[in-house]
């Protein structure tokens, strides 16, 4: 007579045959990373692939199209990841033009908020191109080709707009020049606001700054979206005379010079430098 | 039946469900995947945006360079497979223009 050993050898080969299952899907025979999503990317290829987005938007000015290209890297804050790559790309490899581009576009964003509610990851189109267009035509949808494992997809009917030509500097003038104190400020800075005559913050402006005896930098406002659109900042240094200039020679300041304040306690320390530019469009 | 056939049957079925749950249910996630790993649809963006800046900037060794980064065997390739997937999913007019303007610059080029 057989004796009564109950089920539990089911148990075993229950978990027996889900240990290996999940051993050759997840480490033997893993998916493979064809067919990844951006927000799979590399860190340094979602750079370059925030890049693309922004010379695509420096071309066709589409915000809509840009808004949901950059939605598929999954940034939390698209316009600050904007700004924060143009801050690496302008200290680590001196590329003020892709600065400037990318700045436009983090602009751009923060000055024409997402009037559509975002997607959920699930239902992120899968070209991004579907986001729309400014046109404002109805997206048409289409099927993907066979042998694709991608959701149907749509496709707006986008009109590219003509190339932009290049526009010269705006003609920025100095409104006030003066020295700052302000013992919150952890070091001494040189503060640019650029505004339009309606008052509000212009980014993407280009300033340069020079000081003895060869030195010479180049910055732009809107690299810091949280203090302003219009704002930059240069960290000064004490004893050092510098230069501000506008890129076609336009001089702003000269002989500025940090000047040394106190605070209520009557402790001294170095203070800044604020300069207020304005354009009359 | 028997016990070992019990157990066989119940091994086998629960591989199954682990095979279902790593590869369909909870993959494995990769965060540094690079641009040629990218799905079809994503690549032909990809593309897409270089042709839009290329209408833009004229730069062909620019567009070249970034669209060797989708790892095919010459740019010309990448941009042929990316007019292939846009006309399959129709793409708008202005976007094949574009992708065309550069197919036919590198056409030029090469």
């Amino acid at each position: 007579m057989e004796p009564k050993r109950g089920h539990w050898y089911l148990l075993t080969a229950l978990i027996l045959g889900l240990s290996l299952g999940l051993v050759y899907s997840w480490i033997i025979s893993p998916l493979t990373q064809e067919d990844t999503h951006p927000s799979a990317l590399r860190e340094d290829y979602q750079e370059v692939y925030r890049s693309l987005i922004s010379r695509a938007y420096q071309a066709n000015r589409n915000l809509p199209r840009a808004r949901a290209r950059l939605e598929l890297l999954g940034d939390e804050e698209p316009a600050l990841a904007l700004a924060a790559q143009a801050q690496r790309s302008l200290a680590e490899r001196g590329d003020q033009e892709m600065a400037r581009i990318l700045a436009d576009l983090s602009s751009a964003l923060r000055e024409t908020p997402d009037s559509n509610p975002t997607p959920g990851p699930e239902n992120t189109p899968a070209t991004p191109a579907a986001a729309g267009s400014e046109t404002g035509d109805t997206p048409t949808p289409t099927t993907l080709p066979e042998g694709t494992e991608t959701t149907p997809t749509k496709i707006p009917q986008t009109e590219i707009p003509p190339s932009p030509t290049a526009t010269e500097a705006p003609p920025f003038t100095l409104q006030d020049s003066s020295p700052l104190c302000d013992p919150e400020l952890a070091e001494p800075l040189l503060q640019i606001h650029a505004t339009d005559a309606s008052g509000e913050g212009v980014p993407g402006v280009e300033l340069i700054i020079s000081w003895a005896p060869d030195n010479r930098e180049t910055f732009f406002t809107g690299l810091k979206p949280e203090l302003g659109a219009g704002y930059a900042d240069f960290e000064l240094d004490p004893g050092m005379v510098y230069t501000v200039e506008l890129p076609d020679n336009r001089t702003l300041v000269t002989d500025l010079e940090i000047q040394r304040c106190s605070n209520n306690g009557g402790e001294p320390y170095w203070g800044s430098w604020e300069i207020y530019i304005t354009h009359p469009n | 039946m028997t016990r070992w056939t019990l157990f066989f049957i119940v091994l086998i079925l629960s591989i199954g469900l682990g095979l279902y749950y790593g590869w369909v249910i909870n993959p494995v996630q990769y965060d540094d995947a690079s641009i040629e790993n990218l799905r079809i649809d994503y690549q032909t963006d990809f593309t897409l945006m270089i042709a839009e800046a290329y209408h833009d900037n004229q730069d062909l060794p620019w567009a070249m360079n970034r669209l060797t980064l989708l790892g095919h065997d010459s740019p010309l390739e990448s941009v042929e497979l990316a007019l292939k997937f846009a006309s399959q999913a129709e793409y708008t007019l202005p976007d094949m223009f574009l992708l065309r303007d550069l197919h036919n610059a590198l056409q030029g080029d090469g």
